[in-house]
């Protein structure tokens, strides 16, 4: 099975970039198959593949905004955890408050009262 | 230049921060040391994927449906991207597959383990895969670049099932007295298998930390994934089954009982809980799925 290696854009203006490879008998199974491994969570507006040891690269011949999808998987990228953080902290003070809390000796920064 | 000269000349390039690449002429020793512990790698991810796996049905909300099956798909992405590293160094995905079922291969320690309860999952999601992402951003300044590559794009998805995880957590220990026994039970089983995860206290030479293919010793990733979670848990109000466990002030570094080191190697020499389970899992996926192998192979052309 032929080898491709798969390049990608981040934004318009980058050069591709090698981001690694995959295994497909031609050239639209290997668009598939990068698009699907390297670009699932909105990693670029562009990719391409190249078989190795060929020269040509066949870029796929998706508008930027539909890879990744099209549908709502937001649970697929860190915005749709975007208050977590805040969530530990709020928690924290609430067991705080319950004198859940565990004190046993932490390193220093971790020290102060949540 | 003889073979000894090449070597050297190539751990020169490695100490001096160069990179290697596939093609590159390496040593034997470098070859194979990349190659066992990348193919370990992409075997962990795989194996990985089937206990959370089996949660899928039984996920509280659709949501939860959501984000699991996501990040089990990204999990067994993770070992597509990483076979294909491994196939670069010398050893086709049929013989990794065959040596992985067959026990000569190994995959990590954690995945010969039940996934008992939501609790586990929860656990697994936030501090196993916390564990990973210590492990694998130590790994982004490998010296190996396709490895390299290969984290760049598996440290985000890690980082994003942490969240996931985390989500997991707080809604756990912050609801009913059973929700949280629930996560609390969890960490006490996991607390052994997590330590061992890291592996035993790195020996004075290890190669691959010679050859740059690993960047730190296991017990300073061990620390770190103290000082990362461990006052967090605390924060929650949730136990770790280690007395011993505190930060020493003196010597600038946790306190930590060592564990059953028996048992880890018992459990990673393929006589885990849950370890022909889940071999035979993958026996039959393999062999059940053979279709789609030969229609990615394309149909054969007419004699």
């Amino acid at each position: 099975m032929p080898v491709w290696d798969v390049f990608g854009k981040r934004t318009p203006g980058d050069e591709f970039v090698l981001v690694g490879g995959i295994k497909a008998p031609d050239t639209e199974m290997a668009l598939v198959l990068a698009r699907e491994t390297h670009f699932r969570h909105k990693e670029g507006v562009a990719y391409g593949v190249r078989r190795r040891g060929e020269e040509e690269l066949h870029v796929g011949s998706y508008d930027p905004d539909l890879i990744g999808g099209v549908t709502d998987r937001s649970y697929r990228r860190q915005e749709a955890y975007a208050g977590v953080g805040g969530k530990l902290k709020r928690v924290a003070r609430q067991m705080a408050e319950q004198g859940l809390r565990i004190d046993r000796p932490r390193p220093p920064q971790h020290r102060s009262q949540a | 230049m003889t073979y000894q000269d090449r070597s050297s000349e190539f751990k020169a390039r490695i100490d001096a921060g160069e990179k290697i690449e596939a093609a590159d002429w390496m040593p034997d020793e470098y070859r194979l040391a990349a190659l066992k512990f990348i193919e370990m790698h992409a075997n962990s991810e795989v194996m990985g994927a089937l206990p959370e796996g089996t949660w899928i049905p039984r996920a509280p909300s659709l949501k939860r449906k959501l984000s699991l099956t996501a990040k089990v798909q990204d999990e067994v992405g993770h070992g597509q991207i990483l076979y294909r590293v491994a196939e670069d160094l010398g050893k086709s995905r049929e013989q990794m597959f065959d040596d992985l079922v067959n026990g000569r291969t190994k995959f990590h320690n954690v995945f010969h383990y039940p996934a008992e309860t939501w609790g586990d999952v929860a656990y697994i999601g936030w501090l196993i895969d916390g564990a990973a992402l210590v492990n694998q951003k130590a790994l982004l300044d490998a010296s190996y670049m396709p490895y390299v590559r290969a984290m760049r794009r598996i440290c985000p998805e890690e980082s994003l099932h942490l969240r996931h995880g985390e989500e997991l957590v707080l809604e756990l220990v912050s609801g009913t007295p059973a929700q949280r026994e629930l996560f609390q039970d969890a960490v006490n089983r996991w607390w052994q298998p997590t330590m061992h995860f890291f592996g035993p206290p790195s020996k004075k030479k290890d190669m691959l930390i010679h050859w740059g293919i690993k960047t730190r010793t296991n017990e300073s990733l061990r620390q770190e994934f103290f000082s990362t979670y461990v006052p967090k848990l605390w924060d929650l109000g949730i136990s770790v089954p280690d007395p011993a466990l505190a930060w020493n002030d003196g010597k600038g570094e946790w306190d930590w009982s060592e564990p059953d080191w028996d048992e880890f190697w018992k459990v990673v020499g393929g006589n885990g809980p849950m370890t022909q389970i889940r071999l035979a899992q993958r026996k039959t996926v393999w062999d059940t799925h053979a279709w789609v192998r030969e229609a990615f192979a394309g149909i054969p052309e007419a004699a």
